[in-house]
């Protein structure tokens, strides 16, 4: 039996995380998909599917943390790694308080990257 | 008394007769006859007295009596007639004599011709009377006080100009010591020892000089007088003439000149300024003292243009020699502001007025005034440099608030380099290697590279610390790279951001990183004002345009709390915030820079929610 590739959704603004992110995730073993903004993920069919969120922080419109209070509510546990261009302790341990698997500032290493999906997989 | 003629007597140089007592005359002498022309045989019991000039005669009879009765000589002047009816002056003499005998028994006479120097004493009569008639008419008339002394001091003449200004009267003082009436009891002395000297010594101080002393008036009063005194030629004692003339008013004018030309260089000294006068048709040109302090000129030194030009500070000679030219050609007011470099190499700066004048004989001066403004040229600079010092500051604090911002726009690539990077090393890796997908991780990165790059040039200009430079500004493309700069930031704050940019804008002129740094302040003082809004759009729009009157307009328009009318003014005022963490700088600030630009910095509220913040500047000079 061929194993699935668990499907991680990266959701951020920029375009050139869009771009690269998806392509090491696949080469990492990932099946991935990317998506501009939370409301977009949000009315995705890919929701359910998503064994972990890779969200940017600061977005235009709803912003990550918004994101991860309107999964809690909709009860789609997803375990999300936090990336964000902005180095803030206090957001980051805020958010880690809140549930959230990793946080991590950009740039981040592949390391970094491969080691908190592997925590957000090892969820549920 | 027998009437033989007698050849003595007949030749004598002289009318002789002889008279007896009864006044008959005794007998004539040749000449008597030749002269009067009357014949002997005209019977000379007329007498001697028949030519004598009727209108003599009766004194000359009277004078004879009074001789007669005398017995002794006597004599008297009268007219005689000549042969030819002319009548001439003669004295008359009369000598008693007698015959043996003590008693008179006759009288002698003898007429002789004193008619020229008759005539000469008349008219020396004459010519004195009329030169004392000048004279007095002179002495009468002058201005001048005229005062003569003799060889002792004492008045003889006192004219009337001296007794109105001594308030004398002539009589009063004629014969009086001169020293004693109209010199001062302190110079008394010293009067009397030089007339005593020069009367000793011929030695003297005063004579034929003008010189200035103290005079004194009838009542007292002591005034300054001018003076020239000099000798009287005569052979005999000397006598002197003294021409005085009250000197209080001129004494007074010039005191009043002298005080108003020092208050002149006072006033010249507390301003620094000087001023000078320039002939244009020799090129003589006077500094006045301050002038001559502010150039460094000793006051010896004769200017010159060349002396000027020495001291003009080598930038700005063509300018000098520029208006040297204009000022030659057509007598243009002058205006404008020149530098000097003086010998310790400092440099001044004068600020110059000057405008031709013409004098009444027509030749044309250059009048002008030049204040040295050094200090304040050296202040104005300061403050410019404070300035650009706080707008530096305001620019830090935004930098730390900006971090954010800049953190995030140049992580973003990074991110994407090192993603790009770790995907290219995998794909390489891959059995077999994904060579194309590689190549296209690694293009991507060089582009993320080069973003980076673009961000950090574009911060470092906008941060980099200089001072103002003035440039020809593309008020849009400025603003574009402000809203590029903080796209990101106001994204963050769920803010839409609109630029409407005018197509035809002209530029401006001016200092281009103070003006982008108004105008990121106003973007995120709008954003601010928007930041606790959640009932509503946030929305903030730049908008350039024309305006009126050749300027430039930029708007920044938001829909946040805008601000309660009464503290408009306060806005602008430095240190004034609304912000729980602001400083308030960058409103003051940024109206500091705009108004350095000959600008107009202002807030309105909108017709809806919020504010609106505007700035307008001239367009630039070509």
């Amino acid at each position: 039996m061929i194993a699935m590739r668990s499907l991680v959704s990266v959701v951020d603004d920029d375009e050139s995380v869009r771009e690269s992110l998806p392509d090491l995730l696949r080469e990492l073993g990932f099946a991935a998909l990317a998506f501009s903004s939370a409301e977009e993920f949000l009315a995705s069919a890919s929701v359910a599917e998503t064994r972990c969120l890779i969200l940017d922080i600061v977005m235009p419109g709803m912003s990550g943390p918004d994101l991860q209070q309107e999964l809690t509510l909709r009860r789609q546990h997803i375990p999300i790694v936090f990336i964000s261009a902005h180095a803030d302790e206090t957001v980051r341990s805020r958010l880690l308080a809140q549930g959230a698997v990793a946080c991590l500032f950009k740039p981040f290493s592949e390391t970094a990257l491969l080691e908190a999906i592997n925590a957000a997989l090892r969820v549920n | 008394m027998r009437n033989e003629p007698n050849r003595v007597v007949d030749a004598l140089p002289g009318l002789a007769w002889t008279a007896l007592l009864d006044g008959t005359v005794g007998s004539l002498n040749q000449r008597w006859y030749e002269y009067t022309g009357l014949g002997r045989d005209a019977a000379p019991s007329h007498g001697w007295h028949s030519a004598i000039h009727p209108d003599d005669l009766v004194r000359v009879l009277d004078r004879w009596q009074s001789i007669v009765a005398s017995g002794e000589p006597g004599e008297i002047e009268a007219r005689l007639r000549r042969f030819d009816g002319a009548f001439r002056w003669f004295l008359f003499r009369w000598c008693p004599f007698a015959h043996g005998s003590s008693e008179v028994a006759a009288w002698s006479g003898l007429a002789v011709d004193i008619d020229d120097r008759k005539r000469d004493e008349e008219a020396l009569r004459v010519a004195l009377k009329r030169g004392e008639a000048r004279r007095a008419a002179i002495l009468d008339s002058a201005l001048d006080c005229i005062v003569t002394i003799d060889h002792e001091g004492r008045i003889t003449e006192f004219n009337p100009a001296a007794e109105r200004t001594f308030r004398y009267r002539r009589d009063d003082v004629v014969g009086r010591m001169l020293a004693d009436v109209i010199i001062p009891p302190s110079l008394r002395n010293a009067h009397r020892r030089g007339m005593a000297r020069y009367l000793a010594t011929g030695e003297e101080r005063v004579l034929g000089r003008r010189v200035e002393m103290t005079a004194v008036r009838a009542d007292g009063r002591e005034f300054p007088v001018e003076l020239a005194i000099t000798r009287i030629p005569s052979d005999g004692p000397p006598s002197f003439t003294g021409y005085l003339r009250d000197i209080t008013a001129r004494k007074q004018a010039e005191a009043e000149l002298r005080r108003s030309e020092a208050l002149l260089a006072e006033g010249q000294r507390l301003s620094m300024t000087g001023t000078f006068v320039w002939r244009l048709d020799t090129d003589e040109i006077t500094f006045s003292d301050e002038l001559r302090r502010i150039f460094a000129f000793e006051r010896s030194v004769p200017v010159t243009l060349e002396l000027i030009g020495s001291r003009v500070h080598p930038d700005d000679l063509p300018l000098v020699a520029e208006k040297i030219a204009l000022a030659r050609a057509g007598g243009v007011d002058h205006d404008y502001e020149v530098r000097l470099r003086m010998p310790d190499e400092s440099v001044k700066y004068l600020r110059t007025y000057a405008h031709p004048t013409r004098r009444p004989d027509g030749r044309v001066e250059f009048v002008g005034a030049m204040q040295d403004v050094t200090e304040r040229r050296r202040s104005e600079e300061a403050l410019n440099k404070a300035r650009s010092e706080l707008a530096h500051v305001a620019r830090l604090t935004t930098l730390g608030a900006l971090t954010a911002s800049i953190a995030h726009e140049v992580n973003q690539p990074l991110s994407g380099i090192i993603t790009n990077a770790s995907t290219c090393l995998r794909m390489l890796d891959a059995d077999p290697p994904n060579v194309d997908g590689a190549r296209e991780t690694a293009q991507r990165t060089i582009r993320d590279g080069n973003r980076a790059s673009d961000v950090i040039a574009r911060l470092r200009i906008l941060f980099a610390r200089k001072s103002t430079a003035t440039e020809a500004v593309d008020l849009n493309d400025a603003t574009r790279e402000v809203i590029a700069l903080s796209l990101s930031e106001l994204r963050g704050g769920g803010v839409t951001l609109r630029a409407d940019l005018a197509d035809d804008l002209p530029p401006v002129t001016g200092d281009r990183v103070q003006l982008q740094q108004v105008i990121l302040n106003l973007l995120r003082n709008a954003a601010d004002a928007m930041s606790g809004v959640d009932d509503r759009p946030k929305r903030l729009v730049v908008r350039t345009e024309r305006d009126a009157g050749d300027r430039v307009r930029l708007t920044v328009q938001d829909t946040g709390v805008g601000f309660e009318p009464a503290v408009v003014d306060r806005l602008f005022d430095a240190f004034y915030t609304t912000k729980a963490s602001g400083m308030g700088i960058g409103l003051s600030v940024s109206r500091s820079i705009i108004e350095n630009h000959r600008g107009r910095l202002w807030a309105e509220e909108n017709d809806g929610p919020g504010a609106s913040f505007s700035f307008s500047l001239p367009q630039g000079k070509p």
